[in-house]
């Protein structure tokens, strides 16, 4: 349908994931029927139904208060299919993918700088690692660089509880993106027409000035250069400034 | 003698509202959902309108979206809108509404009932819900979002139960509920269920020869035959059940038949159901 092209209701934030097994964004928002039933078989609590704004109504896990924590309840009990009915393993869930911030990670900033600049002057725990701790997908999602500091794996599913546990504030030190965030074809209006001028500009012929000076036409003007015979006479397009002798 | 037993109904769906997250709170997942789409069981039941959205919407039609409505539309072609007479919680509060705007709201409009109601008449309330329902399941279709689910007020009003129940806080749209009821209280009488509500005209879509309806037996229906007219003062959709007794807008209450004081209504359409399996 013509509704495959519409951008104008995505609305993608980080670490606000749509629940296990969503589709892509856009067959979600016309396929979810906002009956809440997600909600409703959620044991934990994660599943949020969103305030006002073109998404109102629809579920979502909001990874820093609580994240989902996988026991796939919701996926088989949506009645339209915006939830993947089949999909019952948690490693192959799609929420999104995490990603650390290594300016703010307690573990890459002990290996920078051997310290934690805190202002409050507090040693706390220098290698933290909770985010590889607290993974269920562990060594298939995150694992341990030299056994020091943490690493995201392609196999991150973008659950969340690394973000919850995560002890930097406010910032986050790890962040989820959702799964459909920064895709091209997703992205809001600004952002592909951006983009669409940004590829027009690559592919550009450069300009002539430019084009001079490499190749076959730098050869072609020095094979030009001839020092036989009467030098050419240059017309200036001005007249010509009458040099006076006593600069000297 | 309907009334009752239609008041014990609509109270305990009005109930259930609430049962089902306390239900699910204790991890009992028997029943699931909310009246947009709920579950008993393993018995999938979703508001017809709601799919028909979500069709339009995705389009493409899949078994889970087909498989969910068997149940109420075999139910509309059976009775008719016995949900929306029996059952809806919205009918239930709006029913209230109505007894309050009779005992309180009438001596402050100084207005008859009958005088007030928006789209007067069957047939301008027939035409504008259906209009209703077409422009929202093409405005569906156009932006790819079940618009019609941001209004639908009983599927709105079992969620806002749930948030009650699990959250004890109210979202945004419980304003649209009681706007809509302030609205039945003050201006327009049964307004919602008469002229808007897309879940009733897709239910009163699908009406065969033996649906339940209620049936007239005076010799002359174009006329009212007692002074009293007491079946048009009791109707909930605002009808005049002497001659439009079969209209798409009768919701099964039953009501007309328990006010008619010589018996000359009564529920009728199983009897073509009969004729036919013998025929």
């Amino acid at each position: 349908m013509a509704s495959r092209q519409n951008q104008l209701f995505h609305d993608f934030a980080m670490n606000r994931l749509r629940p296990p097994g969503a589709v892509d964004e856009q067959r979600f928002m016309a396929l979810c029927i906002r009956c809440n039933r997600c909600m409703e078989v959620c044991p934990y609590n994660s599943i949020k139904r969103a305030g006002l704004g073109s998404t109102i109504g629809t579920p979502y896990v909001f990874a820093e208060t609580k994240a989902c924590y996988l026991c796939m309840a919701c996926c088989r009990l949506c009645p339209t299919g915006a939830l993947d009915k089949d999909l019952k393993v948690p490693a192959k869930v799609s929420m999104g993918k995490a990603r650390i911030e290594p300016s703010i990670c307690y573990s890459h900033l002990f290996l920078e700088h051997d310290v934690i600049p805190d202002e409050s002057l507090e040693k706390i725990g220098a290698l933290c690692n909770t985010c590889y701790n607290v993974c269920p997908l562990q060594e298939k999602a995150i694992t341990l660089r030299d056994n020091l500091y943490p690493v995201i794996l392609e196999g991150c599913v973008g659950c969340g509880i690394c973000v919850e546990r995560c002890p930097t504030r406010p910032r986050r030190a790890i962040n989820v993106f959702p799964t459909g965030m920064g895709r091209v074809d997703e992205a809001g209006f600004y952002f592909r027409k951006a983009r669409t001028h940004f590829d027009v500009s690559q592919t550009k012929e450069p300009a002539d000035s430019q084009k001079a000076l490499g190749g076959e036409s730098l050869l072609e003007q020095k094979f030009r250069i001839d020092s036989s015979g009467k030098p050419p006479e240059f017309k200036f397009p001005y007249e010509k400034p009458q040099i006076k002798g006593d600069w000297d | 003698m309907y009334l009752p037993y239609r008041r014990t109904t609509q109270f305990l769906v009005f109930c259930l509202m609430f049962v089902v997250p306390i239900l699910n709170i204790y991890e009992i997942y028997v029943i699931t959902g909310t009246f947009y789409a709920i579950n008993f069981g393993g018995l999938g039941v979703a508001d017809p309108s709601v799919i028909l959205q979500a069709i339009f919407a995705a389009g493409e039609l899949s078994v889970p979206l087909m498989a969910s409505v068997i149940f109420p539309l075999f139910l509309a072609i059976l009775l008719g809108r016995f949900w929306c007479g029996w059952l809806c919680p919205y009918l239930f509060v709006s029913e209230g509404i109505d007894w309050l705007r009779s005992k309180v709201g009438l001596r402050l409009l100084k207005k008859t009932p009958q005088s007030c109601n928006g789209f007067k008449g069957a047939f301008k309330a027939n035409i504008s819900r259906f209009s209703f329902l077409l422009a929202g399941t093409a405005l569906a279709g156009a932006i790819g979002i079940p618009v019609l689910n941001y209004i639908n007020a009983p599927a709105i009003m079992s969620t806002e139960a749930m948030i009650i129940v699990k959250e004890r806080t109210v979202s945004v749209e419980f304003v649209f509920v009681l706007t809509l009821l302030g609205i039945q209280l003050v201006i327009f009488p049964k307004i919602w269920c008469r002229a808007f509500c897309p879940t009733g005209s897709v239910i009163s879509l699908f009406r065969t020869r033996f649906t339940m309806r209620v049936d007239s037996k005076s010799r002359n229906p174009s006329v009212p035959c007692c002074r009293e007219e007491s079946c048009v003062s009791v109707c909930p959709m605002a009808l005049e059940p002497f001659r439009e007794c079969g209209n798409l807008l009768c919701v099964n209450c039953g009501k007309c038949i328990d006010s008619c004081k010589h018996g000359r209504l009564e529920f009728s359409g199983f009897e073509h159901f009969k004729k036919g399996a013998r025929n």
